[in-house]
């Protein structure tokens, strides 16, 4: 039985090799050619800095404000999706709902609104907030699906509505794991926002797509340079704030 | 004050929890409900504010009907009816005095409570009642920064801020060592004695059981096995309460 799985395993394994025309000797035929890029990249080109930190600014813009909105909207949607406080009619179309939309990546998403509203960071935005409402919802339902029974045995003891019960006994447990969500969420947004650039949607990913284009290395080289800092200083502050949440 | 007739609960598929009780509870009576556990205690104190739904029977608390009560006339009773739990069951995250207006959610307009906003009226009714339990100077610390004893006068307080005719204590003592039991028992007596308020505590211990009650129940399997005062818990009674185990 265990030797049959590892068969099939190693069959499998070389199919794919195979098809997708994996040939580690021409990865080492090409370092040279990688080498010749990364040297056309030096040194980067710092005049086009201000409209590549224009670029920048743009793409923290799509991912604070398609977060933010996100996270409003997901509310109601994991509260809908969460198993202890709705009733299963409710539950599994809102989650089979969720999993649908959830399937589709942000960049996908870009590709229709750059098609519904045209060019810029509009339809980045409505992209990141598409995929991050459902995303967050998921894991908002995972949150409330977890709380503590007691508290909420106990707010509803005194004779509150429901509504009360989710806000004194469900949200104080679940708001700092929502936060240190949505926070975790804005730090994967900055750089699906930087892609997002690719297909027309605004921001960084523009400036740089359009750079490698016209053959420009060393502007490229500038826009991913800032690029590179802008995620690392977005993580380190998003990550200690997240540490003192939870 | 609680009339409780032919109550039985059965958890699917067939765990018959509560098998048919009677039980009539007087105003200012301090009735401790013995049994071991798994005898229906936590159950049948559960049962008596519609935390666990019952399958039979009727229950009438305050000259209110619970049974069969809709949502906004259970919610009416429940307000009255303060709840003490074994595991304190207080929101953590939340501070000592926000714990403590929850008490007051049935009473007071429920938008506003929604923002946070609690009349003051209510406000300065919390912060007595924390003093009552001692507690005054700790309102704005975080409740899960007390200890297990504080954290469990902070639920007695958060009872009383409701202002009710009946408080129900399920093992409120069971996760506290013996000293804190005598504290939290000895508050548990003095809102007995001063206020004159009905309690229904359940409890596994019977030295404590027997020190507190003015009347004892006995549950076993389910079933009322004794009634009467601490006077008349005879070892015999002991033997047929706990099913010929031991009073731990």
């Amino acid at each position: 039985m265990k030797r049959a799985a590892v068969f099939v395993g190693l069959v499998v394994f070389g199919w794919l090799v195979w098809d997708t025309g994996a040939d580690p000797t021409r990865l080492v035929r090409g370092i040279p050619w990688i080498i010749d890029f990364l040297r056309r990249m030096m040194p980067p080109d710092f005049h086009v800095l201000p409209a590549v930190l224009a670029g920048a600014l743009t793409t923290v813009e799509i991912a604070l404000l398609g977060t933010t909105v996100a996270a409003a909207l997901a509310l109601p949607l994991g509260f809908l999706s969460a198993r202890n406080v709705v009733t299963p009619p409710v539950f599994y179309p809102a989650r089979v709902l969720l999993n649908f939309l959830r399937s589709v990546d942000t960049l996908v998403y870009a590709l229709v609104f750059v098609a519904a509203v045209g060019l810029g960071p509009f339809p980045g935005v409505l992209a990141v907030i598409a995929y991050t409402t459902t995303s967050l919802a998921k894991l908002y339902s995972e949150a409330i699906e977890g709380i503590e029974r007691g508290p909420v045995d106990a707010i509803t003891a005194t004779g509150a509505t429901r509504l009360q019960v989710l806000r004194f006994g469900v949200l104080p447990q679940v708001l700092p794991l929502f936060l240190s969500y949505v926070l975790y969420r804005l730090e994967t947004n900055i750089r699906a926002a930087t892609i997002l650039g690719f297909v027309g949607a605004g921001g960084i990913g523009f400036y740089l797509q359009t750079y490698l284009r016209m053959i420009d290395y060393p502007a490229a080289s500038t826009a991913l340079l800032v690029t590179i800092v802008m995620v690392m200083v977005v993580d380190a502050v998003s990550s200690r704030v997240r540490a003192r949440l939870v | 004050m609680i009339e409780v007739a032919g109550l039985r609960v059965v958890f699917p598929p067939n765990v018959v929890a509560v098998d048919g009780v009677d039980l009539s509870v007087r105003p200012g009576e301090f009735v401790v409900i013995l049994g071991r556990s798994g005898s229906g205690k936590t159950t049948l104190l559960r049962t008596l504010n519609r935390l666990v739904e019952p399958t039979a029977g009727s229950i009438r608390v305050d000259g209110r009907t619970v049974t069969g009560a809709g949502p906004a006339e259970l919610r009416a009773i429940r307000r009255h009816i303060g709840m003490i739990f074994q595991q304190f069951n207080l929101v953590r995250r939340a501070s000592v005095i926000d714990n403590v207006l929850a008490g007051r959610l049935g009473f007071v307009p429920p938008l506003p409570s929604l923002l946070g906003r609690f009349p003051e009226r209510d406000h300065a009714l919390a912060l007595d009642c924390l003093a009552q339990v001692g507690l005054a100077h700790l309102a704005g610390r975080r409740a899960d920064t007390l200890s297990g004893g504080e954290q469990q006068r902070v639920a007695i307080a958060r009872a009383l801020a409701q202002e009710p005719a009946v408080i129900l204590a399920d093992e409120p003592t069971a996760s506290l060592d013996p000293a804190l039991t005598t504290e939290i028992m000895d508050i548990l007596r003095r809102i007995n004695v001063e206020r004159g308020l009905t309690l229904v505590v359940s409890q596994h211990q019977l030295d404590t059981a027997l020190a507190y009650a003015t009347r004892v129940v006995g549950l076993r399997r389910g079933r009322v096995g004794f009634d009467g005062p601490p006077a008349a818990v005879t070892p015999a009674a002991v033997e047929a309460i706990y099913d010929g185990g031991s009073p731990r």
